[in-house]
């Protein structure tokens, strides 16, 4: 009974870990999706791309885990401004039918990949081993060191994000332009400001997601299918929520985490996919219940 | 004269593959990021239910193209009254759980090392005539009343539903024509290349065939046709560029969606009528420069 | 029982009471104006009523058959046409297949139909087309059946809305400011073809209007909207007299 009580307890561990990390990749999904009103495709290949610059740049040099982080970050951030400028920001100033919006960010992503196989080929990289003790041991549950980096990690940067949205100037006018883009302009808030700020900030948590990922799994060109899971996370949290792709990523990471110790890892996608489906037709809405409408 | 045979068999059942995207993308503008994985559908069930049951060949493809359009159903149904964007994340997540489900279902698929011994029965003459038939049967769509509700619903849902046609219905009528053509390039691919595996039916191609069609123009079937045979004959000419290909396409398309966002060819079709008036307003032109 | 019976309806966005308590009554061959400054809830009527909303209290009634609940494609089917405030024509679609877009869910042919050119397809094709022209016709579009409704002036494809919503055989009509954008020679031509249209179909017209001179020379009956609330029901001659209209939105305007 007792060893029943630390497997699921360990589970729990292991799914909040994982689940964090699909939390930074749904918001930095949906963030976007709040301002733009578009699934930007390209998340996925953004976050490929900072982790093997953080790779490259600084973990094969030695330096350790937080120039790593802070490499893949910042080019995170660049590399979606920078994408923002070429792909998006035309058909957001002519208002050009938002399925262009759809083609453009599946196109940059492809762009994204096909930049890392020319430098990596369809090689697989490592990330050097960051820590000594690779887990810790509390009570009778295992958490490896990286686990709880990874949610410490997640859980700081979403408290920083939600303060910024909250509290600060920056934050009103991202709200009030995802709300009505109009009429913030109206009320003087430089939308194209807010804009670029928006794609800074998903950029950089993608570039966070990205190191994470690479250091759970290995670094190799598609790693950033693993986006996938943030849409997931999204979809069941609620479209266009924060807070619910952040409840929907910690559910999906508990979910997943159970199916895995029941099925193992090789039906879980099915698994969670069924389940988003069933989800979908349930509570359409998601678990936030904020179903964007299109505008009457 | 055997290699071109060969790369123009492919091109012609990618043409098959991105017909049916036209349909889904170009005329009701929603996007399959799992479009690839109903092709891994027609390819896996007709090549299972020829090799291991014995099915024969065309009753295979017919079976293919059912099973898929009823996995398109269940996959679709939940989304078509939602968003356009749930289709997309949904069609996306459906692609995932595809090749893991290949992957892992050895016995039946092979897993990852690919299913092995398809008998080659795709020839080029079938492949030539299944995207005549592909084509015809999607230009005859467009133009019927189901393509003009798709065209409506691309372009505004609510306006749409203001004039009686009900947008979920319309959605999934695209939706599974779209998968069934697509399932049935995948029969062709498998019986031609006799071997598939996961890996290349994963959402990469499936964002190739969106480019496709935006390349040639969203607004024309002729384009998306034009779309399929330039970019996807590029690279047989082009080897030695492979792996720069996909950032070379990219490049193209971002250039044209803030350049020219309706594509090459805009909303012009290939007909007879429009050949003729293209030949007319050409001749007048010459005459024109003639004069001056 | 009349036509189009709206009792009571209610509704509200997040904490803004958009429409509070509406309530209206027309018959076959009326024109029901409904005026108001912006803001007062008055496109969100129609869209209560035409379902794109669901109404939070109160019912709506066409034909005896109580829609409410119904779903927006269908309420169009019950006989409800409409036209929008910020003209929402089908990009992509010429004059003549915009307004076949809404014969379309009443043709008869299958999905086979859909992909082979058959006879029924053929016959039913034409059938629409014929029914589209007469419309066309009747709004006075006929020489523009092949331009783009983008590229023609803003009064034409106020035509080609109405003769699209006429295509869908109403019983009831809602006109969401149609004269907006519209100088005065197309106000008058305007006028004029709401009347005919009244006079020739029969069906019942409601009207959001802001140009007074229009809603006042043709309606049967005004409402008088603000902030959501009615402040007024009546003859276009007994509202001109009202004080509180006077103050609200005539005393408001100018």
């Amino acid at each position: 009974m007792k060893g029943g009580h630390t497997v699921s307890l360990q589970i729990v561990v292991n799914g909040l870990a994982t689940g964090s990390v699909y939390a930074l990749i749904a918001t930095g999904f949906s963030l976007i999706f709040n301002v733009l009103k578009f699934s930007n495709f390209s998340h996925g290949a953004l976050m490929t791309l900072s982790a093997f610059a953080g790779y490259f740049i600084a973990a094969q040099r030695g330096l350790g885990l937080i120039p790593t982080v802070l490499v893949a970050m910042v080019t995170g951030a660049l590399v979606a401004l920078a994408g923002e400028f070429i792909a998006f920001r035309r058909i957001t100033l002519h208002n050009t039918s938002p399925v262009y919006f759809f083609v453009s960010s599946i196109t940059l992503g492809t762009m994204f990949e096909g930049i890392v196989t020319v430098k990596v080929g369809a090689n697989f990289y490592n990330y050097p081993q960051f820590f000594q003790n690779a887990t810790i041991k509390l009570g009778n549950v295992v958490i490896s060191t990286s686990d709880l980096l990874m949610f410490c990690c997640s859980a700081v940067a979403l408290l920083v994000l939600a303060y910024i949205i909250q509290k600060t100037r920056v934050g009103r006018g991202l709200r009030s332009v995802s709300f009505d883009r109009d009429t913030a302009s109206l009320m003087g808030i430089d939308v194209t400001r807010t804009i670029q700020f928006t794609f800074l900030v998903s950029g950089a948590l993608a570039g966070l997601a990205g190191v994470f990922l690479g250091i759970n799994y290995t670094l190799y060109p598609t790693l950033g299918s693993l986006v996938v899971k943030g849409f997931i996370a999204s979809v069941i949290g609620g479209l266009g929520s924060l807070s619910g792709a952040i409840i929907g990523a910690v559910l999906l990471g508990l979910i997943e985490t159970l199916s895995i110790s029941m099925v193992g890892s090789g039906y879980t996608p099915v698994i969670t996919f069924l389940l988003m489906l069933v989800f979908l037709l349930v509570r359409p809405s998601g678990i936030a219940g904020s179903n964007i409408q299109e505008k009457a | 004269m055997a290699l071109y045979l060969s790369i123009f068999t492919q091109i012609l059942i990618t043409i098959v593959a991105v017909s049916g995207v036209y349909v889904l993308t170009g005329l009701t503008g929603m996007f399959s990021l799992g479009q690839a994985a109903f092709m891994a559908v027609g390819s896996y069930a007709s090549g299972i239910l020829v090799v291991k049951l014995g099915v024969p060949f065309p009753l295979a493809c017919v079976l293919a193209v059912i099973i898929a359009v009823a996995i398109g159903y269940v996959v679709g149904f939940p989304t078509v009254r939602l968003r356009r964007d749930y289709i997309s994340l949904v069609t996306l997540g459906f692609g995932e759980a595809i090749t893991a489900l290949l992957n892992r279902a050895t016995k039946l698929t092979g897993g990852a090392s690919g299913f092995i011994g398809i008998p080659k029965k795709t020839t080029f003459l079938m492949a030539l005539l299944s995207a005549i038939a592909a084509i015809a049967l999607v230009s005859w769509f467009k133009t019927s009343k189901y393509g003009r509700q798709c065209i409506a619903v691309r372009s505004d849902e609510l306006a749409a539903k203001a004039m009686g046609i009900n947008v979920p219905k319309v959605k999934m009528t695209a939706f599974l024509f779209s998968v069934a053509v697509t399932a049935f390039s995948g029969c062709l691919y498998a019986f031609y290349i006799t071997y598939v595996d996961p890996t290349i039916f994963g959402w990469k191609k499936s964002a190739d065939w969106v480019i496709m069609v935006f390349f040639g123009g969203v607004n024309s079937l002729t384009g998306s046709v034009a779309g399929a045979f330039i970019l996807s004959g590029l690279p047989e000419l082009l080897r030695s560029l492979d792996q720069y290909r996909s950032i070379i396409y990219a490049i193209l398309v971002l250039l044209i969606i803030n350049f020219k966002p309706s594509g090459i060819f805009g909303e012009w079709e290939l007909t007879f009528g429009n050949l003729k008036k293209l030949g007319s307003r050409r001749s007048r032109k010459a005459l024109k420069e003639g004069k001056n | 029982m009349a036509l189009l019976e709206v009792k009571n309806i209610h509704k509200s966005f997040g904490g803004v009471k958009a429409i509070q308590d509406f309530s209206l009554e027309a018959n076959p061959g009326e024109i029901h104006g409904i005026i108001g400054p912006n803001g007062a809830g008055k496109t969100t009527i129609f869209n209560v009523i035409s379902g794109v909303y669901a109404a939070d209290q109160g019912s709506v009634t066409l034909d005896s058959k109580n829609i409410t609940k119904m779903e927006q494609h269908m309420i169009t089917r019950e006989g409800m046409g409409r036209t929008f405030q910020n003209i929402r024509l089908f990009k992509g679609l010429n004059v003549l297949e915009n307004v076949l877009c809404a014969f379309d869910p009443q043709s008869k042919y299958s999905i086979v139909g859909g992909l082979l050119p058959t006879p029924k397809r053929r016959s039913e094709e034409k059938r629409g087309r014929e029914i589209c022209e007469h419309f066309l016709e009747m709004v006075g579009m006929t020489a523009f059946l092949n331009e783009r409704p983008e590229n023609l002036a803003y009064g034409m494809q106020r035509r080609v809305e109405i003769a699209r919503a006429l295509t869908c055989n109403p019983k009831v009509l809602l006109l969401d400011e149609p004269a907006a954008g519209l100088n005065p020679t197309e106000v008058a031509e305007l006028t004029e073809l709401i009347q005919r249209l009244s006079k020739e179909i029969g069906f019942a017209i409601l009207l959001i209007e802001h140009r007074l001179e229009l809603v006042m020379s043709i309606s049967h009956q005004i409402h008088v909207q603000n902030f959501g609330k009615t402040i007024a029901v009546g003859t276009p001659a007994e509202v001109q007299h009202n004080p509180e209209v006077i103050e609200a939105y005539l005393g408001k305007e100018e």
